[in-house]
């Protein structure tokens, strides 16, 4: 077990309880840990300086920002990859793993790469492994292996993940001493704040560094107000329309509708550009004032500081208290050496030196001098970029301030307000201020108060702007200089891609990868688009930034996939189908049953005896009023207006381009009631499509409720059907009475129902609907009552045959977006000279020009062997086989004793009876012949009987 | 995501809306027209950069169509309503 050498005593506001402590394996090695310590505060506490392994050239990184932004500190725990371990709390018994790195963290092979650098130039692998092409599953095995970052489980079911809607009128992102200012300021004006900061304690960066004492007044005002909801450890990934946000906690995604949104968010730390800079011992600023003062852990020896504001000096004064030697500060504002610091001038960190840790760094004054200083903590201070990612994506606008050295917001969305140091406000005089002015905006907006006092701004302006910062360019010394840590791109691979043309900073990303790794730019962004703007010699106001896009850090997908969830739409037969044996397939969102157990014998059934299906998931219209004729007779390619009284018919709709969408039956059941079905998977945008022309003027007179879910139905249907209904109703179902396509409405069972008789089947049949909370009884009723006579039920695999025994099209799979209702054979329905009809204008160029492909019936010449659905049809061309049309309906025909199908053809071929074609299957060619019309009972008998 | 004032509902999240496509009124005297200028209303649309009228459908609520102004770049819904007279080509 390894000890924690480097953890200092007791801080003052320390995150960790030295109370208690537990263990952990990193990489195999135990590890101690106090309840609060992050993963990466225990390891480091113990001495551990590597973290990971860098992605292209697996060089050793340590910890470098400890804010969660860069991807030094990545770790795999059990099956999640790209852990931030200077974010996640360590945990009793929790067992890390490096990524990325083999076999071992601290040897891995794979950081051989490194001597092959100048053949992997930035873009490489547009270049390379192109040739020879046989190598190409090697390659990819290969690259597979070597690129990414932590491993996936492909077994990992990725439970506990969750999704809350939350409103608020104000939200403020951020909870440092601004977002914590605003909030108070806008609730304070009566408005409902929502209140989110990323980490798991409120204060920001007052928690461990700057004006910390003025940290409990401000959580002191905060708590108790019953105005604003407080989220931690919540990070607001996204801002899209009219102020919809999402933020994740933990397993957690909030979808959080605003009605204002104040940035509160901060500043990101940026590196300096310098070779070596990558080494394990470099590190932010932030990340050495949280070591020391949350976590009470000495982060190095012997440090070096760069010091680029007040923070920096903090940095120095409290490295020294910790016991740490400051071999010297770096400094470019004034402050001179009475401090008890070596302070250096006019000096920049030329290199960085050291095998898998710093070692030593090299100082050059620009004018040739050098000063080469032994050390393992170089840190540096003093870069910033405003954290604004969230205030790009919604629209506000920045532009580059080089007098600052940093973007400042030029524009802002209405309702979108940014405060604090993302506004380009240092020190928490101004940033109280700034956040206190944002939330009265932010209500004021709302109608909330009437905003800020005017005296508000002018007490901003005598703080004074933002401390001036010229960017630091790279330094000029030996060895490779990260610009993008995550993709391992140097500054060489800026000016590279550039001078090959990829110019702008869009084209630079897309091609370099630069800043499109975990950090997402945080890091990067600012340096690339310097560097970007002096390979090209323009000024930064010149070089335009990338899109910023949701989400600001990585989300894992189980976060945005939510809990499995998946509606299922059930029949009231549901319990009943399982209870005899149906295995249930999906049909769209319903469960319907497919079979019993044995299709063909239900087929068999059905044209012997009787048999009866559950077709409760048909779409059903129940149309009303005087208007209803003339709707009907322009909605279908077929005739509706004088339809009798009692009478049903089959029909199609077309689209306007005169394609097939739908089909069903309808009846007459009154002078002013119709009713008419529509395909179980068409219901909906049946109905859509049907709301709509009635909406633009088509519907006078004619009301429409939808009875898809209200009405059960069910298909009686065999020889033996009309002996098995006749026994539970006092209709006469006389052929006389009641004959082919009518309708009646009648008792069965003692139910109120609608009856019609059509032919889907094939066989005398009567499609039953009734009210869905009797459907069981009836359906019940039927099966009893036809016992006698032998009767089964069916399910969708034996009415697909059925009805393919008559030539039956299904609208979908005998159909596509192409289909036009002639070519599909169904001109005995289209009635062309109807005045106007949805598709008349298109179907009428098909009846002049003719089709070129027809749907026709095949057969096939060997007996038992049935081919798939979907295969190809080819014809010779020139001695070259073409394909010419292919099968979208194929089953072995029980009744028949043989395959039988629907295909696309030429239409001469398709006419044709008995003509004979080949079928493509693997290299074999299957014959078949064409058969026109129905395979059964082509005189339609049956159903009239 | 984007809020769409219902004429009949009021203010709901656009996933409640089935996005109808650009007002695009189909020509009275159908059966006149030449095969191009068929052609050109079953697909051709304007497809501007700006303001542009659209239909919207309350899929998951009282299954209204309703007109929308949207400006096609910004995202920008300036209002919805009701076409005032449906016209109808009996």
């Amino acid at each position: 077990m390894t000890d924690s050498t480097e953890r200092l005593a007791p801080q003052a506001g320390e995150a960790i309880d030295r109370s208690r402590s537990f263990e952990f394996t990193f990489e195999g090695r135990t590890y101690t840990a106090h309840p609060g310590d992050t993963i990466a505060s225990a390891l480091a506490a113990a001495g551990v300086r590597v973290f990971s392994r860098s992605f292209k050239y697996h060089r050793p990184r340590g910890l470098l920002c400890g804010a969660g932004h860069c991807p030094n500190c990545l770790v795999q725990i059990g099956d999640e990859p790209n852990v931030r371990s200077c974010q996640r709390p360590a945990e009793e018994g929790m067992a890390v793993k490096a990524q990325n790195a083999w076999p071992s963290l601290d040897f891995d092979l794979l950081s051989l790469t490194k001597y092959f650098s100048a053949l992997m130039p930035v873009g490489f692998y547009y270049k390379t492994f192109i040739r020879p092409r046989f190598l190409w599953p090697l390659y990819e095995k290969v690259l597979r292996r070597a690129a990414g970052l932590g491993k996936v489980d492909p077994h990992s079911h990725g439970e506990g993940f969750s999704k809350e809607f939350l409103h608020a009128e104000v939200v403020v992102v951020g909870g440092g001493p601004t977002g914590i200012s605003a909030a108070l300021a806008a609730a304070g004006q009566g408005a409902r704040v929502l209140l989110c900061e990323e980490q798991a304690a409120l204060g920001g960066h007052l928690r461990f560094w700057g004006a910390q004492e003025a940290l409990p007044g401000l959580l002191a005002e905060l708590a108790g107000q019953p105005r604003i909801q407080v989220l931690t450890g919540t990070m607001v990934t996204g801002w899209y329309a009219d102020h919809w946000l999402s933020a994740v906690q933990g397993k957690r995604l909030y979808k959080i509708r605003a009605r204002s949104v104040v940035a509160a968010t901060g500043a990101y730390e940026q590196p300096l550009l310098f070779a070596g800079n990558d080494l394990p011992g470099v590190m932010l600023g932030g990340a050495v004032l949280r070591l020391l003062r949350l976590y009470g852990v000495k982060p190095g020896h012997r440090a070096v500081v760069v010091a680029g504001d007040a923070q920096g000096w903090e940095v120095a004064q409290a490295l020294r208290s910790a016991g740490v030697e400051v071999g010297a500060v770096l400094s470019g504002d004034g402050r001179d050496g009475a401090e008890g610091f070596e302070v250096l001038r006019g000096y920049a960190v030329a290199q960085a030196e050291g095998g898998r840790r710093l070692r030593r760094v090299v100082l050059a004054d620009g004018q040739g001098g050098r000063r080469r200083l032994e050390c393992d903590l170089l840190v540096l201070g003093g870069n910033w970029a405003p954290a604004a990612d969230l205030a790009y994506m919604a629209g506000c606008r920045a532009e580059y301030d080089a007098d600052r050295g940093e973007y400042r917001f030029a524009q802002m969305r209405p309702g979108f307000f940014a405060a604090g140091r993302v506004n380009g406000v240092p020190g928490i005089e101004g940033q109280r201020l700034d956040g206190q002015r944002a939330g009265l905006e932010a209500a004021g907006y709302l109608g909330l108060g009437s905003g800020p006092v005017a005296g508000l701004a002018e007490e901003l302006r005598q703080l004074g702007p933002t401390p001036a910062r010229a960017w630091v360019p790279p330094a000029s010394g030996e060895g490779k200089n990260f610009v993008c840590l995550c993709e391992d791109v140097t500054d060489t691979d800026v000016q590279t891609a550039v001078a090959e043309g990829y110019e702008s900073p869009e084209l630079l990303k897309r091609y370099s990868t630069i800043s499109m790794g975990p950090c997402q730019g945080k890091m990067c962004g600012i340096n690339a688009l310097h560097l970007c703007a002096r390979a090209r010699g323009l000024s930064m106001r010149q070089a335009v930034r990338t899109t910023a896009r949701p989400p600001t850090v990585p989300v894992s997908l189980g976060n945005l996939a939510g809990q499995h969830l998946e509606p299922v739409q059930h029949t009231p037969i549901h319990q009943w189908h399982l209870d005899h044996g149906a295995r249930m397939m999906g049909a769209g969102l319903w469960m319907r049953p497919e079979h019993y157990g044995d299709a063909a014998a239900e087929v068999r059934a059905v044209r012997q005896g009787v048999g009866l299906i559950d077709v409760s998931t048909l779409g059903k219209m129940q149309f009303t009023g005087p208007g209803v004729g003339a709707l009907l007779e322009k909605l279908y390619v077929n005739p509706w207006r004088r339809l009798g009284v009692g009478r049903a018919r089959y029909g199609v709709m077309c689209n306007d381009e005169g394609v097939v969408i739908d089909d069903g039956v309808g009846a007459r059941l009154g002078e002013e009631e119709w009713y008419l079905t529509t395909t179980s998977s068409g219901a909906a945008g049946v109905f859509e499509l049907v709301q709509w022309w009635m909406q633009a003027g088509w519907g006078k007179g004619a009301h429409l409720a939808d009875l898809t879910e209200a009405f059960a139905a069910f298909n009686l249907a065999g020889p033996q059907s009309r002996a098995v209904l006749q026994r539970l109703t006092t209709l006469d179902l006389g052929n006389g009475a009641f004959p082919y396509m009518h309708a009646r409405q009648g008792e069965v069972a003692g139910v109120s129902c609608r009856l019609m008789r059509l032919g889907f089947t094939g066989e005398l049949s009567y499609e039953i609907h009734c009210p869905s909370g009797y459907g069981l009884h009836l359906w019940e009723a039927l099966m009893e009552a036809g016992k006698a006579f032998g009767i089964a039920p069916f399910g969708v695999e034996a009415q697909r045959v059925l009805r393919l025994e008559k030539a039956h099209i299904i609208v979908g799979q005998d159909t596509d977006a192409l289909a036009d209702a002639l070519s599909v054979g169904l001109e005995g329905v289209v009635k062309l000279d109807k005045p106007d009809f949805l598709g008349k204008r298109s179907l009428m160029r098909v009846a002049g020009a003719g089709s070129q492909q027809r749907l026709t019936g095949f057969r096939m010449m060997r007996p038992g062997l049935v081919p798939e659905e979907g295969l190809q049809i080819v014809g010779r061309r020139g001695g070259k086989l073409e394909i010419i049309g292919w099968i979208t309906s194929s089953r072995f025909s029980p009744t028949l004793g043989e395959a039988i199908g629907l295909c696309w053809l030429p239409s001469g071929l398709a006419g044709r009876s008995g003509a004979e074609f080949s079928i493509f299957r693997e290299g074999e060619l299957l014959e078949a012949r064409v058969h026109l019309g129905a395979f059964y009972d082509p005189a339609g008998e049956k159903v009239r009987g | 995501m984007l809020i769409l004032d219902c004429p009949n509902c009021g203010k709901r999240n656009a996933s409640e809306f089935r996005y109808g496509g650009e007002v695009h009124p189909r020509p009275p005297a159908a059966q006149q027209l030449s095969e191009a200028e068929w052609a050109h209303y079953l697909y051709m649309r304007p497809n501007q950069q700006g303001v542009q009228s659209e239909w919207w459908y309350h899929r998951a609520g009282c299954g209204l169509w309703f007109l929308a102004e949207r400006h096609t770049y910004t995202g920008q819904v300036t209002r919805t309503w009701l076409p005032e007279n449906p016209k109808s080509d009996d």
